[in-house]
Formats: structure tokens, C-alpha cells, sequence
């Protein structure tokens, strides 16, 4: 399934976005990444955030397919115009077993409770430097470079994980 | 100083990686993507590059991401802790990092990366 709506503009509409849920393999990752920087830089005509955007959008998908039961993941990506600008959102959902979402929830909850996300990548860095296990680094790599907040809901089987940049911070 | 570099470039459909010696400076050339096909091959590259500068003695390393269009975080983290072990060398050298600055997403991960070794990293933007 895709879905795209990127009327965003003066004609009225306050929410532009696509959603696909499909299959993808891993080498298709960086053909969705590509889109999306365009997509973006096409439609809020800003170079910086777009390139975040499609960062983050890389390394949730990546680890969306990693990590997912049955192969399948869906995306979606929306764009919010409010007051103060352009309020951006990437969620990803796939089945996955219980102990990668507990482990999931539980990276992300050490993550946001220290409150500094480019301290926790340095700190984080530093913890996977010396591990030969691949990886790691993506989540806490959206949160600093990316700039965007994450956070995710369990719900049964299924994870949604959602890296989001509040107007404020996107304009 | 040896002059031989014992290092094979990497080539994937989107993404190389080309060692080279120039004088007494060690060179790293990576184009394209560097996504999931090139984790297992630059990771491994990243271990075998670390000896051989130290093999060779050279004190300068210079790393092109000029043609570097993206790097996943699991590449990132190859780099990671290939700079760890630089810095853990007995025989210290340093890495300057050629950046591009229409590639946006480098000078953010440059950035973070050069944060991890102060001592050790420049950074380079054209």
C-alpha cells in the first residue's frame, strides 16, 4: 500500500504525507531514503532538514526490516504545518519478537531519560568502539544528528517507533 | 618505509573504498553508499587498515568523503572503532577527514565523530 498527500502549500491543507507498507530488503532502504530527502527538500524547500529527515528515515527503516517477524514494515512520514512552522514526523511499525521490543523501548528510555542526546552518542560511541557486534549507534544517530525526538509504543507483537522534529526545532 | 600498501579496494555496485600510500601519508578514497552491502567489507577494511598503518609507520591519514553520497550507522560505527584503536596505538597518527559540504549529513556525523577524538581528527571541508 502507498498513499501520498503532499498537498501542502496555500491551498488550505495543514498535513502533508505518504505512508507505505510493503516489504522492503535491505538494499531498498537507501532508494526510500533517497525519496524522502527529495520529497522533503521539495516541499519545504529546506536542504538541512530534509538531509535529517532522510537520515532518520535510513536507520528506522534499516532497523525496521533488521528486526521484523515477517518481513513486512510500514513507514510513515508527515508533515504538519503549525504556527511556528513545519512540524515533522517518521513512524515506523513491524512485528517483532518481545524481547527486541522490550530491548528496543528499553534503549530508547536510557536515551531520553539523560536528556542529552549528543552526549549519549558520545557515550555510546564509546561503549560500541570496543564491541565487535554490528551496529548500535542508529537510534541515539537520529536523536543527535537528526535532531529528532525518539520514542516508541509495544503494543502486543507490534513496535512503532517514531522520531519526531517539533516546529520549533524544524523551522 | 614500505611503500606497498597490503590493502584491497572495496567495490560493491554502489560503494568503493580505495587505499593508497601517497608519499608518507596514508590515503582512503570511499565514493557512493555505504549502506548495508558495505558493512562486513569496510568494517573488515577499517581492521586491516589500522595494521597497516601502523606497518608502515605513517603518522598522517587521510580519509575522502568528498564522493560519499551516505553512510549508514553501522558503517559509521566501523569508523568508530577504528579511531578507538588509533587512539589506543602505541604508534599514534593522526586522520583528517575530507568532507563534502553539499553532502549535509557529513558535517553532522564528522562533527560527532571528531567529538570521540579531539586529538586525533580533522576535519577538511571543500
Amino acid at each position: 500500500m502507498i498513499g501520498i498527500d503532499a498537498k501542502l502549500g496555500d491551498n488550505g491543507h495543514d498535513l502533508a504525507f505518504f505512508e507505505m507498507s510493503f516489504c522492503p530488503s535491505l538494499e531498498l532502504v537507501s532508494l526510500v531514503r533517497r525519496f524522502v530527502g527529495t520529497f522533503y527538500l521539495r516541499v519545504l524547500d529546506d536542504a538541512d532538514l530534509a538531509s535529517r529527515v532522510a537520515l532518520a528515515t535510513h536507520e528506522l527503516l534499516e532497523n525496521a526490516v533488521k528486526y521484523s517477524l515477517d518481513g513486512e514494515t510500514n513507514i510513515r512520514m508527515e508533515i504538519r504545518r503549525v504556527p511556528t512552522g513545519h512540524d515533522i514526523e517518521i513512524r515506523t511499525r513491524n512485528r517483532t519478537s518481545p524481547e527486541r521490543a522490550a530491548r528496543l523501548a528499553g534503549n530508547i528510555d536510557e536515551m531520553n531519560q539523560l536528556g542529552n542526546p549528543f552526549k549519549f552518542y558520545q557515550t555510546l560511541m564509546r561503549r560500541s568502539a570496543k564491541s565487535d557486534a554490528p551496529g548500535g549507534l542508529g537510534l541515539a544517530r537520529i536523536a543527535a544528528e537528526s535532531e529528532m525526538k525518539i520514542s516508541c509504543v509495544v503494543n502486543n507483537d507490534t513496535v512503532e517507533v517514531r522520531a519526531h522534529a517539533p516546529a520549533a526545532e524544524a523551522a | 618505509m614500505s611503500q606497498t600498501v597490503q590493502l584491497a579496494t572495496i567495490t560493491t555496485p554502489e560503494f568503493t573504498a580505495t587505499p593508497r600510500l601517497d608519499a608518507e601519508v596514508f590515503k582512503l578514497e570511499l565514493t557512493g553508499n555505504a549502506d548495508v552491502a558495505a558493512i562486513a567489507p569496510l568494517t573488515e577494511m577499517l581492521v586491516d587498515l589500522h595494521g597497516e598503518i601502523t606497518r608502515v609507520g605513517a603518522r598522517q591519514v587521510v580519509v575522502d568523503f568528498t564522493q560519499l553520497e551516505f553512510m549508514n550507522s553501522s558503517c559509521f560505527k566501523s569508523f568508530v572503532t577504528w579511531i578507538s584503536a588509533a587512539l589506543d596505538s602505541p604508534s599514534p597518527y593522526k586522520v583528517t577527514f575530507r568532507s563534502n559540504q553539499t553532502m549535509l549529513w557529513q558535517r553532522r556525523s564528522l562533527h560527532a565523530l571528531s567529538a570521540f577524538a579531539t586529538d586525533l581528527i580533522a576535519i577538511e571541508t571543500t
